[in-house]
C-alpha cells in the first residue's frame, strides 16, 4: 500500500497492466470522456478544470483551466490542441513513463480538452528520441479510432476528433511552446515573439492550447472524481500530485508520484532512500536543468510551485537532481552550460552570443586558468541575458550560473586561487571540451 | 478611417496611427531607436534585442520594433536601464565580430559601425577566443562573410516575405548560427540582390565590385533603370566615370526600393569594352574614325542628297524604345519636320503599340492602371505567366497584393503552375491557373468573355457593345474553344465569375498577348472584357499592359510611331508613314533609300533574310548605337550614343508614369547622348553650311527639349483621370466591329511548341554585355518539361537539334529540364541566339503591322556525339 495517494501511476502500478485500451477501459477508462460528451457543455468542462486548480506540469505551472478559457469562444475556423511531449529538460523522464505505460490516460485527457476548447484536431509533439513512446501512442490512437473513441461524430454527439503523433527532430528548444508550433508547422523550431499568445494566434495562426502530457493525463480523473477531490491532494495553490523524476547521487533514483507540497528532504531521504554512500548533500536542482540550484539549508522547502519560487528557484518539471559533497559545483555549472550552449536556437543576440562566452569562462575556471574578475564578468553577462530574450531560454541558461555563484561562490574562488579544480585535479582547459 | 493613438515618448506627446510600432512612432517623434533586425519592409522579428525600451507599468524592457503603440503609453528610450541594455547587446554583437572594417565593403555605411560609435565600448569585455567561420560564397555574385553577421535575418526574411523566392534560411544553432542557401543547396535564386541591399552589415556583399571602392568615395545619382518598363528608381553609385554598384533606397520609387537581377547586377554593360566611342565612316578602305563635325556633315549631306534626289519619303527612321522621351520627340521632329518624311517608327512596334493603340481606341487613354491599383485589387487576371521574367517588379506588386490584400490571382499562360524551387512563378501562386496551349491567348479571352457574358455582365456596359459582343460569341461553342485552348467551360466560368464578381479587379497583359498572334485584336477584346466585368474606370481596376522596353509607352506618346503624333494625336491615313516592317519592305523594293536606325538592330529583331537584303539595298544607312552590332556593320555612318547612365531625360513606364533620368557619368570617349545628336542635326539640316559649328549646338539642355515637347502636346494632354472613359466607351461601342475567329487547333502528338522569350537574368541584348548577368546565364539553353526529357532520355546539358518544316536551318542547343514548362512545349531565351527565331513563322498584325514570331512548331532530335 503506497504511502502517498497516486493518480497517474495507479493503473500502471497494477501487476500485469500493459496500457491497452481494453485494460484501460476495465479500470474506468474513457468514462470521463463519455460523461463529458453526454452531460457537460464545453464551458462546464473548463469550469471544472478551473475549480480543480490543476496547474501546468510542463514547468511554468500556469492554471490549465484558465489557459483553456483564453480560446476565443466566437472564433470561426479551426482550433488546435498540442500535447507537449517533447520532454527534453535534462533530468526529466516522467512523460516518457506516462506515455509508454498508460497512453490512453493521456489520450482521454486530450479528448476532453479538445471538447472543452472546441478543437477537432490534436497533435502530440513527441521528442524524436522516444521511438517506443511514439509507437505506443500510434497504436493506442489506432485502438481508439477502432473503438470510435476518436474519429467522426463521437457517440452521436456531432463532436469530431483526430489525433496525430508528430515526432520532433532533436532540439531542446522545441519544447518551448511557440517553437514547438513552428516546428509542427514544418519550420525551423524557434520561439515566436509574444504577444500574440498561442490561445489567440497559435498553430497555423489559429487559437491553440498547448499542454504537457502530465497535465492532460490528470484531466479524466478530475472529471470523474470532481475538482473537490483533486484539491484534497497537494496544497491549496498547487493541488494534486506531481511526478518527480529523482536522479543523481541518491540510492533509489526514479519517477515518484507524490503530493505537491511534499518537503524536498522527504523526497530525497525517504522516498529516494537518501544520498548514495551516505555522503553529505551539497546541492539540489529541484526542477530540471533550468531551475536554479538549491543549497542544503533549503531542504525543508515544500515542493510546490510557490514555495520553490519563494526560495529563488522553481519547481519546473520537478526533475530533482541530487549532488553529493564530492561534486564540483563549477564543473556542474559548466556541464549545464555545455547543454544550453548546444541548445540555444541562435535567434536572439543575448542568448546566442552570451551562452558561448559564459561557457568559455567556466571552462577556463574549471581548467585552472580562472581570474578573479571572472565572477563579476559572469554576473554581468547574466544580467545582459536575463529578461532580454525572445523566450524563457535566456533566463533558464543563467539560472545555474547565478545560483551557483550565489550559494557556492567560495568554490569558484577556490578554483581561481588554487589554479585548478579541487575535485578534478587533472582538469585542464582541453578536458573541459 | 483608421484611428489615432496618442502616447508619450521621452516626455514628448506623439500622435500616430493605431497599430504603429513604437520604433516607428519614435521615429516620427524624431528619436531614432537603434536597431538591426527591424526594417520597415519586414514583419517584426525582434531578434537583435537592440531596440529595447522601457514602457511604464511593464516590468521587463520591451522590443520597440514588435510592440504596437497604445493610448497613453509612456515610453522611455534613453534611460540608464535602456542604454545599459543596448550597450549589452552591442558588446555581444561586437564580441565575435572580426572588426575588419578597413577591408569590409560595407565600411562607412554599416549599422554596426554607426551604433558601435554610439553604444559600443572602447574595449571588449571578452578575453576568450572568437568564434570564426570560413568565408564562403553564395554563388558567383554574393560573398558571405558570416563573421560579420549579426543574425538579424533581414536577408532571409526579405527573400521570404518580399521576393517570395524562399531561397535563404538559418543554418546551425546558437553561436554557430549562420544564414545560408536554404537546406544548404547551391544558391539558385532570382539574384535580385535584395539580401545584399538589406544586410545592415558587411555579411553579404557583392562580388562584382569587391574591394573596388570605399563607400564614402561613391557619388550617388538617382535615375531610372533602362532594362524594362517597370520604371524602377535606382541609384548609380560611381567613382569618377565608373559605375561601381547600383542601389535603390528602401521605400523609394515605383519599385519602393526593390530591384531585380538586371537592375542590381546589370550595370557593367554601361562601360563595356565593346562600346562605340567615336563616329565611324565606312568607305571602301574600311572604317574611318572621324570627328563629330565630319560625321554630322556627312550625315546631313547624305540625308539631303537622298531627299533632293528621291524626295523626303525615301527616308525612314526607327528609334529604340529605350531612348528617352526627349530623344524620341526630337527624332520624330527631325524626321517629320526637318527631313519631311512620315516614315518614323520605334521599338514599340514589336508589341507595345498593340496595347496603346487598342486601349486608346476604347478608353481614350492607355494610362489606366497603376501599381497602387494592383495593390488595392482583390482579384488579378494575368495574361503573363512569364511576368517574373519580363517585369519582375510589377510581378512583386502582384505578389504583394496576394500577400497583403489576400487578392485572388488567375493566370492564363502556357506555363505549368509548378515552379523552379527558388524562383517565383506567378502561375504557381495562382488561385486558378488556366494552362492554355501555346499561342491561344486570344481564344482564352474569348472563353472568359463568353463565360462572363452568360453569367453576369456588368450593368453599366453600353447596350450597343453588349449586343455586339453577344452576337460575336454566340456562334462559337465552349467545346470549340476547349479544342483550341485545352480549357474547359467550367474553368472559364470559374475564372470569369471570380474576376467579374471581385470588388476590384485588375487585368495584366504581357508579351504573350502583345506579341502573340493578333495582338491588337486581343487587346481590344481584353478591353471589352474589362468593360463586361465592370473592372475599369475605378481605383483598383483596369488594364496594365506590360512593356518590355523602358520607354515603350513614352516612345508612342512622344510621336515615335506612324499612327500617332506627339500626345497620341492620331495621324490621318494620308499622312501615316510606314511601320518597321513596311520600311524594310520599302527598302527592299528600292522605295526607301536611306534609313536612320537609333539603337535598333532589325537584323536581330526580325530574323529574316530579306532584312539583310533590304539593308544592303540602301543608299544610305545611319546607325546610332551603343555597341557594334550585325546592323552597324552594314552602316555607312555609325554614330556612338550614350547609355542611360551618361545622359539625362525622361522615361515613361508602362503605368504611364514619367520619371527623370539623371546623368551619373560623363559620356564614354566621344559618344554623345542621342538627344544632342538629333538637336544638332535638326539645326544643321535647316541651316546653310557656312555657319560656325559652335552656333549650331541646338538645345542647351534636355529640360529645354522637354519644355518644347510639352508645348507640342495637344490640349488636354496628358489624360490622367478616368472621368472621360465612359463617354469614350460609348463612342467606341457605336463604331466597334467585333469579330472572333477561331484559329486552327495546333497539331498534337509529334513535335513541340517552341516559344522564345525572356530570361530572368536578361533584357534584350544590352544585358548580355553585363558581366554580372552573363555570369548567371551566358548562352541559350532549351528549357524542356522534365517528363518529356525523361521520356526522350535527354539529360540536362545534352545537345539536341531543332528543325522546322520547310526551314533549312537546324539549331543545336543544350537542354535543361524545367518544372514550369508544360509537356509538349519548349522554351528558349531570345538574348543570345538569333537563328532559333528563323525556325519560327513570322506573321504581321493586320492592323498594326506588329511582327509576330515568338512561337511555332518544331521537331526535336538528339544529337549524336561523334568522337
Amino acid at each position: 500500500m503506497p504511502k502517498y495517494e497516486q493518480i497517474l501511476f495507479n493503473n500502471m502500478s497494477k501487476a500485469g497492466y500493459t496500457g491497452s485500451l481494453k485494460e484501460y477501459e476495465a479500470v474506468g477508462g474513457y468514462t470521463a470522456f463519455k460523461k463529458v460528451l453526454k452531460e457537460y457543455s464545453s464551458s462546464d468542462v473548463i469550469d471544472i478544470v478551473k475549480k480543480s486548480g490543476l496547474r501546468g506540469r510542463g514547468g511554468a505551472g500556469f492554471p490549465a483551466g484558465l489557459k483553456w478559457s483564453f480560446i476565443p469562444k466566437d472564433h470561426v475556423g479551426p482550433r488546435y490542441l498540442c500535447c507537449n511531449a517533447d520532454e527534453s529538460e535534462p533530468g526529466t523522464y516522467k512523460d516518457r513513463q506516462l506515455m509508454e505505460f498508460d497512453p490512453h490516460q493521456m489520450l482521454e485527457g486530450m479528448a476532453i480538452c479538445c471538447y472543452a476548447i472546441g478543437a477537432q484536431t490534436a497533435y502530440i509533439y513527441i521528442r524524436g528520441e522516444f521511438d517506443l513512446g511514439a509507437e505506443i501512442l500510434e497504436n493506442a490512437i489506432q485502438e481508439a479510432y477502432k473503438a470510435k473513441l476518436v474519429g467522426k461524430d463521437l457517440f452521436g454527439s456531432g463532436f469530431n476528433l483526430d489525433i496525430y503523433v508528430h515526432r520532433g527532430a532533436g532540439a531542446y528548444i522545441c519544447g518551448e511552446e511557440t517553437a514547438l508550433l513552428e516546428s509542427l508547422e514544418g519550420k525551423r523550431g524557434k520561439p515566436r515573439i509574444k504577444p500574440p499568445f498561442p490561445a489567440i494566434n497559435g498553430l497555423y495562426q489559429e487559437p491553440t492550447v498547448i499542454n504537457n502530457v502530465e497535465t492532460l493525463a490528470n484531466v479524466p480523473y478530475i472529471i470523474n472524481k470532481g475538482p473537490e477531490w483533486f484539491r484534497t491532494i497537494g496544497t491549496e495553490k498547487s493541488p494534486g500530485t506531481k511526478v518527480f523524476s529523482v536522479s543523481g547521487h541518491v540510492k533509489k533514483p526514479g519517477n515518484y508520484e507524490l503530493p505537491l507540497g511534499i518537503p524536498l528532504r522527504e523526497i530525497i531521504y525517504d522516498v529516494a532512500g537518501g544520498i548514495l554512500g551516505d555522503k553529505q548533500l551539497k546541492a539540489v536542482i529541484p526542477g530540471g536543468a533550468s531551475a536554479p540550484m538549491m543549497p542544503p539549508d533549503q531542504l525543508d522547502t515544500p515542493m510546490d510551485f510557490d514555495s520553490v519560487a519563494a526560495v529563488g528557484s522553481m519547481l519546473g518539471s520537478a526533475a530533482i537532481t541530487v549532488m553529493d559533497e564530492d561534486t564540483c559545483i563549477v564543473w556542474a555549472a559548466m556541464n549545464l552550460m555545455e547543454f544550453f550552449y548546444h541548445e540555444s536556437c541562435g535567434q536572439c543576440t543575448p542568448c546566442r552570443e552570451g551562452s558561448g562566452w559564459i561557457l568559455q569562462i567556466l571552462r577556463r575556471i574549471e581548467g585552472g586558468e580562472g581570474r578573479h574578475s571572472d565572477l563579476d564578468q559572469l554576473l554581468e553577462l547574466c544580467t545582459r541575458i536575463g529578461g532580454r530574450t525572445v523566450c524563457a531560454f535566456g533566463d533558464a541558461e543563467i539560472g545555474p550560473i547565478l545560483s551557483t555563484i550565489k550559494h557556492f561562490r567560495s568554490e569558484y574562488e577556490r578554483h581561481i586561487e588554487e589554479k585548478g579544480c579541487p575535485f578534478h585535479p587533472n582538469a585542464t582547459l582541453s578536458m573541459a571540451h | 478611417m483608421s484611428s489615432r493613438v496618442t502616447l508619450i515618448i521621452n516626455g514628448k506627446e506623439v500622435t500616430v496611427e493605431a497599430g504603429t510600432r513604437v520604433i516607428e512612432a519614435a521615429k516620427q517623434a524624431g528619436t531614432e531607436i537603434p536597431h538591426f533586425c527591424y526594417h520597415p519592409k519586414l514583419k517584426p522579428d525582434a531578434n537583435c534585442r537592440m531596440c529595447l525600451v522601457e514602457i511604464e507599468k511593464v516590468p521587463k524592457l520591451q522590443t520597440s520594433c514588435s510592440t504596437p503603440v497604445a493610448e497613453g503609453m509612456v515610453v522611455t528610450t534613453e534611460s540608464e536601464k535602456v542604454v545599459e541594455a543596448q550597450k549589452g547587446v552591442m558588446a555581444f554583437l561586437l564580441g565575435n565580430h572580426p572588426l575588419d572594417c578597413p577591408e569590409c565593403d560595407q565600411g562607412g555605411e554599416c549599422q554596426l559601425q554607426d551604433f558601435a560609435h554610439q553604444y559600443g565600448a572602447m574595449t571588449s569585455p571578452f578575453g576568450e577566443t572568437k568564434r570564426t567561420f570560413e568565408k564562403t560564397y553564395f554563388g558567383p555574385l554574393i560573398e558571405k562573410e558570416m563573421n560579420r553577421c549579426v543574425s538579424c535575418l533581414r536577408c532571409v526574411r526579405y527573400c521570404d516575405e518580399v521576393i517570395g523566392s524562399n531561397s535563404l534560411g538559418s543554418m546551425n544553432r546558437g553561436a554557430m548560427h549562420e544564414v545560408g542557401a536554404f537546406a544548404n543547396h547551391e544558391l539558385e535564386c532570382e539574384f535580385c540582390g535584395g539580401c545584399i541591399q538589406i544586410c545592415p552589415v558587411g555579411a553579404l556583399t557583392s562580388r562584382l565590385s569587391m574591394f573596388d571602392y570605399r563607400t564614402w568615395q561613391l557619388n550617388k545619382t538617382d535615375t531610372v533603370c533602362n532594362y524594362c518598363g517597370d520604371g524602377c528608381s535606382l541609384t548609380l553609385e560611381t567613382v569618377q566615370e565608373d559605375v561601381k554598384r547600383v542601389s535603390s533606397e528602401a521605400g523609394t520609387g515605383r519599385n519602393t526600393g526593390d530591384l531585380c537581377s538586371r537592375g542590381f547586377f546589370g550595370y557593367s554593360a554601361i562601360n563595356h569594352e565593346s562600346r562605340l566611342s567615336r563616329p565611324l565612316l565606312r568607305g571602301d578602305g574600311g572604317d574611318l574614325e572621324v570627328t563629330w563635325e565630319w560625321a554630322y556633315q556627312k550625315t546631313v549631306d547624305g540625308l539631303k542628297g537622298i531627299v533632293e534626289a528621291h524626295g523626303a519619303k525615301a527616308v525612314g527612321g526607327i528609334i529604340s524604345a529605350q531612348c528617352t522621351n526627349e530623344e524620341v520627340y526630337l527624332f520624330q521632329k527631325l524626321m517629320r519636320e526637318t527631313v519631311g518624311t512620315p516614315h518614323i517608327d520605334s521599338g514599340a512596334r514589336y508589341g507595345y503599340i498593340n496595347a496603346v493603340s487598342a486601349l486608346t481606341q476604347v478608353f481614350g487613354t492607355a494610362r489606366l492602371t497603376h501599381y497602387e491599383d494592383i495593390l488595392a485589387s482583390d482579384c488579378l487576371l494575368v495574361f503573363a505567366g512569364e511576368m517574373t521574367e519580363t517585369n519582375p517588379i510589377t510581378a512583386l506588386k502582384v505578389k504583394e497584393a496576394i500577400r497583403q490584400n489576400k487578392a485572388k490571382l488567375i493566370t492564363v499562360s502556357p506555363y505549368r503552375s509548378k515552379r523552379e524551387t527558388y524562383i517565383s512563378h506567378l502561375p504557381h501562386l495562382a488561385h486558378q491557373h488556366l494552362q492554355i496551349r501555346v499561342g491561344t491567348e486570344n481564344t482564352a479571352i474569348l472563353g472568359l468573355t463568353k463565360a462572363i457574358l452568360e453569367k453576369s455582365p456588368a450593368s453599366e456596359m453600353p447596350e450597343a457593345l453588349l449586343s455586339k459582343v453577344q452576337s460575336a460569341v454566340s456562334n462559337i461553342s465552349f467545346s470549340e474553344i476547349e479544342t483550341v485552348t485545352g480549357i474547359s467551360e467550367q474553368q472559364f466560368v470559374d475564372a470569369g465569375t471570380l474576376f467579374s464578381e471581385a470588388k476590384q479587379g485588375v487585368m495584366i497583359v504581357g508579351r504573350s498577348v502583345l506579341r502573340g498572334n493578333d495582338g491588337y485584336q486581343s487587346m481590344l477584346r481584353i478591353a471589352e472584357l474589362a468593360i463586361l466585368s465592370g473592372q475599369v474606370g475605378r481605383p483598383g481596376t483596369g488594364i496594365l499592359a506590360l512593356s518590355k522596353e523602358s520607354n515603350a509607352f513614352g516612345a508612342i506618346e512622344m510621336g515615335g510611331t506612324p499612327e500617332f503624333l506627339p500626345g497620341f494625336q492620331e495621324t490621318s491615313e494620308a499622312e501615316k508613314g510606314y511601320t518597321v516592317i513596311e520600311m524594310i519592305d520599302a527598302a527592299a523594293r528600292g522605295e526607301i533609300k536611306a534609313l536612320y536606325l537609333v539603337g535598333e538592330n532589325p537584323l536581330r529583331s526580325i530574323p529574316q533574310k530579306k532584312v539583310a537584303a533590304a539593308l544592303e539595298n540602301l543608299e544610305f544607312l545611319i546607325c546610332q548605337d551603343l555597341y557594334s552590332t550585325e546592323t552597324t556593320a552594314l552602316a555607312h555612318i555609325v554614330l556612338p550614343a550614350t547609355s542611360y547612365a551618361e545622359k539625362s531625360g525622361r522615361f515613361t513606364n508602362h503605368e504611364g508614369e514619367t520619371q527623370k533620368l539623371r546623368q551619373a557619368i560623363d559620356p564614354l570617349g566621344n559618344a554623345k547622348p542621342d538627344w544632342q545628336i538629333f538637336s544638332t542635326l535638326i539645326n544643321k539640316m535647316k541651316t546653310e553650311d557656312k555657319i560656325p559649328y559652335q552656333k549650331l549646338l541646338g538645345h542647351s539642355s534636355v529640360d529645354v527639349v522637354w519644355k518644347e515637347a510639352v508645348m507640342a502636346m495637344p490640349p488636354g494632354w496628358p489624360v490622367l483621370s478616368n472621368e472621360g472613359i465612359s463617354a469614350q466607351i460609348s463612342s467606341y461601342a457605336a463604331d466597334a466591329d467585333i469579330r472572333w475567329t477561331l484559329p486552327e487547333p495546333s497539331p498534337q502528338g509529334e513535335g513541340f511548341d517552341l516559344q522564345v522569350g525572356q530570361s530572368l537574368f536578361h533584357a534584350g541584348k544590352m544585358s548580355t554585355y553585363a558581366s554580372g548577368l552573363t555570369t548567371l546565364l551566358d548562352s541559350p539553353v532549351l528549357l524542356m518539361n522534365p517528363e518529356d526529357a525523361e521520356r526522350l532520355e535527354i539529360e540536362d546539358g545534352e545537345l539536341v537539334q531543332l528543325s522546322a518544316e520547310g526551314e533549312q536551318v537546324m539549331v543545336q542547343l543544350p537542354v535543361k529540364a524545367s518544372k514550369k514548362i508544360a509537356e509538349g512545349t519548349l522554351f528558349v531565351p531570345e538574348h543570345f541566339s538569333l537563328n532559333v527565331k528563323t525556325l519560327l513563322p513570322l506573321t504581321l498584325d493586320a492592323t498594326t503591322g506588329v511582327p509576330y514570331g515568338d512561337h511555332g512548331r518544331v521537331s526535336l532530335s538528339k544529337v549524336r556525339v561523334t568522337a
